[in-house]
């Protein structure tokens, strides 16, 4: 197994100064506190003047975000010059597992297949990730009924654990080692008593986290595949799809969403590009082909679509559901449609 | 920098008239372009957009390629209104085309229902190329009415073609036609045939492609030797954008061309 280190609050801060030399830092910060309402987090750009801490849970974007973003000039057009230009080194704390598990998809589509996207590869290569575990939960939150664990176990450059007054440092690329070795003065190696503290605590959030679960019963991830094939025609989707206004927002909220359209436009100084940009499947349009023929005709076809992709499709293709369990869709949706109430209902 | 989605700058050479409203615009690419039959482009108007197209020309034209369009909406519109010389984008070539090698020493029965005929052209000038490694090519084409018939000129050209069978219809007469009148399943009955070794490949709209698929199944097509043309929305043309999603596949890159075995399970195919 790689070595574990161990550092304080202070040696971090250092960290987080020298880093910030070398990348654009994105650091968790409340978004603002509401009394009696959950904290919600964002990615700052630097480090919270308030102080530094580690988000117990995941931010509202997902990571997507700084790989994929929701709109990008995706080429030229003709005579297009080989200037690549500088691109920005980027470093990211307080990514959470689901994030992390939900990377795999977009990594797939976007570096996988036919051909892959060379300014995704770029992003992702310019981008240090330093993931930490879930110190809590949110109401949404519903990771362990996919398959993900609360806490990072691949996925990562480093993985920042919080126990007692440090953290426990995990080592999870080149990439990730690298930069320890470089700023060794700031880590200690950890104890084995630290590891059993830091095992400990995973322990307890996952059962506080499946005991939540338990009295949701959302239906088991390796059951959903088939859920799919018989429900094909339930009338979950008729039902589920009432409240839904078509905003999209499900789609673009989703960590595992990568569906985009390409279309032109031109640049504030005139300059005419493709510009690719996040597309939904909830739209109506999505499907629409000339003369008006419609696959996705209806709502229900639709939100059918958005569970197909993730549990039929993916499965077939990457063996595991494309959903992460961050629950982002949940909390986003003005329908009130809750993806895990859609495939209980499919069960019954 | 290049990327996946920069077009290459191809010149409108010539718009040829076909019917009301089909064109064949020959573009002439700027950077060497070749594509195999049955694979499609991805057609760009700078400021408009773009579209996916089947070439119809024959992919051993290394100079110029042929689309054939029909006047369908935003892009196509404005299209059929451009003139010659302006620069359009092409990218690609996308997708698996016809399996050319599957076809050697079979009966080649193809199917084509208005513009659908645009990629069976490039197709059957593909076969015409080496006709000894076919057994025999016969061809149905179903147009609406004979103004809609395309490439009128080429296609009286090819009854001298050796070892194809051709025959056309058209959904409703007039007076100057001669021919056949009704769709184009009505002449899908006692084929020139060896049911044993045949394969089909169809191609029009979804609903002549349905009811052709039932109607070669019926006549004793097996579901692995119907070839379809699939036709679903699509953007990026190469599996990462995710519109033309159908059961496991994406249209663009598993496809166009599917066998009926391939899609039978899978529902709402004709949607
Ligand atoms: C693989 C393939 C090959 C094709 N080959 C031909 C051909 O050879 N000749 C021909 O006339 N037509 C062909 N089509 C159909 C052609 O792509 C549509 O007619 C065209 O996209 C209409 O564009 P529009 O902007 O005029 O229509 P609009 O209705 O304004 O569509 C806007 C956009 O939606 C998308 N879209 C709309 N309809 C379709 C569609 N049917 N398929 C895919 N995307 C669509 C396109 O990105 C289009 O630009 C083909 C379609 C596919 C999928
Ligand atoms: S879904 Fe799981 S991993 Fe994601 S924030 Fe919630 S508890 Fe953490
Ligand atoms: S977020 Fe809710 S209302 Fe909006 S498109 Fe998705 S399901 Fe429909
Ligand atoms: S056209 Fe983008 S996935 Fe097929």
């Amino acid at each position: 197994m790689q070595e574990k280190y161990l550092t304080d609050q202070t040696a971090l801060l250092d960290f987080l100064k020298i880093l910030s030399q070398e990348f654009r830092l994105f650091t968790p910060k409340i978004k603002e506190s509401v009394p009696n309402k959950e904290d919600d987090y964002i990615y700052y750009q630097g480090v919270d003047p308030a102080g530094f801490r580690f988000n117990p849970y995941r931010v509202i974007d997902p990571v997507k975000t700084f790989f994929t973003p929701a709109v990008e000039k995706a080429a030229a057009y003709f005579n297009v010059q080989d200037s690549p230009g500088v691109p920005v080194k980027v470093a990211l704390f307080g990514v959470k597992s689901c994030d992390l598990h939900a990377l795999i998809f977009q990594d797939y589509v976007f570096l996988e297949g036919l051909a892959e996207d060379a300014l995704y590869r770029q992003r992702r290569e310019n981008t240090l990730i330093v993931s930490s575990d879930c110190a809590d939960f949110k109401e949404v939150c519903f990771c362990l009924a996919m398959g993900v664990k609360p806490y990072p176990e691949k996925g990562f450059d480093l993985n920042l654990s919080v126990l007692n007054d440090g953290y426990i440092v995990s080592i999870g690329s080149s990439k990730g080692e690298e930069i320890i070795n470089k700023h060794r003065h700031l880590f200690v190696s950890a104890k084995d008593s630290q590891l059993d503290g830091l095992r400990q605590k995973r322990e307890n959030l996952c059962s506080r986290l499946n005991e939540r679960l338990r009295s949701l019963n959302i239906p088991a991830y390796d059951s959903l595949q088939r859920l799919m094939h018989q429900g094909h025609d339930a009338e979950t989707w008729k039902n589920f799809m009432r409240t839904c206004v078509e905003c999209g927002g499900c789609n673009f909220i989703c960590s595992t969403c990568h569906c985009f359209l390409l279309a032109d436009r031109k640049d504030p100084s005139g300059e005419l590009n493709k510009e690719k940009s996040w597309d939904a499947c909830q739209y109506a349009a999505f499907s629409r082909v000339a003369g008006g023929a419609n696959p996705l005709k209806t709502r229900a076809q639709r939100l059918r679509n958005r569970f197909l992709k993730k549990f039929d499709f993916f499965v077939t293709h990457m063996k595991m559901p494309a959903c992460c369990g961050c629950g982002r869709c949940i909390e986003v949706c003005p329908g009130k449609i809750d993806i895990r109430e859609v495939l209980k209902d499919l069960a019954l | 920098m290049k990327t996946l989605y920069t077009p290459i700058e191809a010149v409108l050479e010539d718009v040829i008239v076909e019917t009301p409203t089909i064109k064949t615009f020959v573009l002439r690419p700027k950077e060497k372009f070749s594509f195999t039959t049955g694979q499609f482009i991805e057609l760009t108007m700078p400021e408009i957009g773009e579209a996916p197209f089947t070439p119809s020309s024959d992919p051993n034209l290394k100079e110029t390629i042929d689309v054939t369009i029909m006047n369908a909406g935003k892009m196509t519109s404005l299209l059929h209104q451009a003139s010659k010389k302006i620069s359009l984008g092409i990218r690609g070539p996308y997708g698996k085309g016809y399996p050319l090698e599957k076809f050697t020493g079979k009966d080649i029965l193809i199917v084509g229902g208005g513009v659908g005929l645009a990629p069976l052209r490039s197709l059957l000038l593909s076969l015409f190329a080496q006709m000894h490694k076919y057994n025999r090519v016969v061809l149905r084409y179903g147009a609406r009415s004979p103004d809609d018939i395309i490439y009128k000129q080429l296609l009286p050209k090819w009854k001298n073609v050796k070892g194809l069978d051709m025959m056309i219809t058209v959904d409703k007469g007039n007076p100057a036609w001669a021919g056949h009148v009704g769709l184009v399943t009505t002449i899908l009955n006692d084929l020139p045939l060896d049911m044993q070794k045949a394969v089909v490949i169809v191609c029009g709209p979804p609903i002549m492609m349905k009811f052709a698929t039932l109607k070669l199944l019926e006549i004793g097509f097996k579901p692995e030797d119907i070839y379809l043309s699939m036709e679903k929305n699509m953007s990026c043309g190469l599996g990462k954008c995710g519109h033309c999603r159908i059961g496991p596949y994406y249209i663009c890159k598993d496809g166009p061309v599917f066998t009926y075995e391939q899609l039978k399970d899978l529902h709402d195919i004709w949607d």
